[in-house]
């Protein structure tokens, strides 16, 4: 086994240029660097605002890094030509946190799940239709939802057409940018184990970007923790949950500040989802 | 609009010196003498004794009113030349909203006045929303110093008073050119002139579009930016160029308005809503013939009826009401 991705002290800064006055900059990320092996799960974790979604974007090459480098499959990608990077885009999907925003609201389930081949491949319209519904049983949705607007599906539903549409390309690798957090903890439970079961059939990696310490546990083979743009832990999710000192609590903690807009009664559940959720021996 | 050669029953330069401001003709099913006649009639019009503008009704004489009549000639469609009118009189003229200082039907002038004053609203319009939807796409979606850029020029054309440009323009434009080209041409160039606030409502538009999951996931997929701008971001602007749409069509006819009130836009005797209020503008008018009025009450029900299609097609090209 060998590294799919590697980065290398990445940075990204945010300006405004004026015509006129100071430029405004804001540090996103601050020197990062990682790599994840081919078919395992990164969980990268880390308060709101620490530069998770902007690490997600230029590893998806949407956003180019200000200095660093990505290496991908070993290859350069971050200093490509913007033809290459497209080519480059296919082979990393992304899956975003609000599953509402992520589809055109004009478009029905089999124009979106199409759209990606259509930019693609040379598929004529039948096979198409098919390929769409395969797609659609892969994740398991009912492929007589062809017609449907993404408005008229659930969040899970919306949730798992993401990841549906994203695999129309067969990626490589795979971000999950807070992907899970906007849904109902049982939901969560079930994509959770949806992802599992793709990753063991597709060999797909995945790089999991939450700030739920819990569920980056449950699903991922090493975890790093990210503050102010910068790594500042990264290990099995045994040893980073153990270096806190205070597993259950910590647990708990992430379970509840990830509940804590949740009425009282909800929030309990999220709690109790926690430990059912998490591996026993975490919990020794 | 389309249609005015047909439905109106005279040609609008036609003049009739011999009835200047004429009142509204009634029209009668049942004649003095209480017979009932199943097709309407106007009864003819003769001066009041001892008046030079005061009409009354002349019993003597009766014109029925008969339809898809042969008349003044006119172009059907702007193709088709014929002379079949929905309705007229065969004898004499038939005044169904009176006549003008020259004798003119208001009727007629009313409906071919539509006719330039609707184009005008419509092509200024166009125009306006076409180059403001190009500079607001460009300027969201590509960001940066040409945002910049093209949002301070923006600025710079909002603050142009509008009235005096024209004012401005009127009299640059050569004496060559026919009078209602020069009115169209001025039309266009207001319509060049609007550019910067429709632009700037698309650019607000594209900025948060761009940002959108489904397009940052488009660009995963591979796609190019035309793709993008094309299949995603400008149905996204649909409803505000529908919003801006209703707002400057009338905004537009209401320029033409303006502009003929002053004198300043479509020439006589070519009829145009403006210049059909540009006759109130004299006192007596004003106070002596009532039925000068007409064409302005008309003209509100057609606005608002405008303004309410404008709101309809809104909420119809509005998806996310859907199913929610």
């Amino acid at each position: 086994m060998h590294g799919l991705v590697r980065v290398e002290n990445l940075v990204k800064r945010f300006s405004k240029t004026r015509l006129a006055g100071p430029n405004q900059e804001v540090r996103a990320l601050a020197g990062v660097s990682f790599s994840i092996l081919r078919g395992t799960t990164l969980a990268i974790v880390g308060e709101s605002g620490c530069g998770k979604s902007t690490l997600a974007l230029c590893l998806a090459c949407l956003e180019r890094p200000t200095s660093g480098k990505i290496w991908f499959e070993e290859r350069e990608i971050s200093g490509l030509h913007e033809k290459d990077r497209r080519v480059i885009r296919r082979q990393i999907q992304l899956i975003f946190q609000d599953p509402a925003n992520s589809f055109n609201p004009r478009w029905t389930v089999l124009e979106i799940l199409t759209e990606p081949l259509a930019l693609t491949g040379n598929l004529r319209g039948e096979e198409m239709r098919s390929r769409a519904g395969g797609l659609l049983s892969q994740v398991g949705l009912s492929p007589d939802m062809q017609g449907k607007l993404s408005s008229e599906l659930s969040g899970g539903q919306r949730q798992r057409l993401a990841i549906a549409r994203a695999l129309a390309l067969e990626p490589k690798l795979l971000i999950l940018d807070e992907a899970l957090s906007a849904l109902d903890c049982s939901v969560q439970a079930q994509i959770a184990n949806l992802l599992m079961d793709l990753q063991g059939s597709l060999k797909m990696t995945y790089l999991f970007i939450s700030h739920d310490l819990a569920m980056a546990a449950y699903l991922a083979d090493e975890i790093a923790v990210m503050s102010h743009g910068q790594i500042v832990e990264q290990g099995a999710p045994e040893k980073i949950l153990k270096q806190t000192g205070q597993r259950n609590h910590d647990a708990l903690f992430a379970a509840k500040s990830r509940s804590r807009f949740l009425p009282a009664h909800r929030r309990l559940a999220a709690c109790l989802c926690v430990y059912r959720s998490r591996p026993r021996e975490l919990f020794r | 609009m389309i249609f005015a050669g047909f439905f109106a029953p005279y040609d609008p330069a036609e003049q009739d010196r011999k009835n200047p401001y004429l009142p509204p003709m009634r029209l009668h099913l049942v004649d003095h003498q209480g017979h009932f006649h199943a097709r309407p009639f106007a009864y003819g019009v003769k001066l009041r004794e001892g008046s030079f503008d005061q009409y009354e009704e002349d019993r003597t004489e009766t014109f029925p009113l008969k339809f898809l009549v042969r008349g003044a000639s006119y172009r059907f469609l702007g193709l088709v030349p014929s002379r079949l009118h929905l309705f007229g009189t065969e004898t004499d003229r038939i005044y169904l909203l009176g006549s003008d200082s020259y004798g003119r039907d208001q009727l007629s002038r009313f409906l071919y006045g539509g006719r330039v004053s609707v184009f005008a609203g419509l092509l200024g319009a166009s125009v306006t929303l076409l180059l403001g939807l190009c500079v607001g796409l460009a300027a969201g979606y590509y960001g940066g110093w040409r945002d910049d850029l093209l949002m301070r020029l923006a600025e710079l054309f909002l603050a142009l008073p509008w009235l005096y440009l024209l004012f401005a323009l009127r009299a640059f434009l050569p004496l060559a050119v026919g009078p209602l080209e020069a009115f169209f041409l001025i039309i266009v160039v207001l319509g060049i002139v609007g550019w910067a606030r429709p632009a700037r409502l698309v650019r607000g538009v594209v900025l948060s579009a761009k940002e959108r999951d489904f397009v940052r996931a488009a660009r995963g997929f591979g796609a190019a930016d035309g793709y993008l701008l094309r299949r995603h971001i400008l149905p996204e602007t649909s409803s505000v160029l529908l919003t801006q749409a209703t707002m400057l069509v009338p905004q537009f006819i209401l320029a033409e308005m303006t502009l003929s009130f002053l004198g300043l836009g479509v020439p006589e005797p070519v009829p145009s809503w403006g210049n059909l209020l540009s006759s109130l503008q004299q006192y007596s008018v004003l106070v002596s013939y009532w039925w000068m009025y007409l064409p302005a009450l008309i003209m509100l029900p057609f606005f608002l009826g405008y303004l309410g299609l404008g709101s309809e097609l809104q909420e119809r090209a509005e998806p996310y009401k859907i199913g929610r």
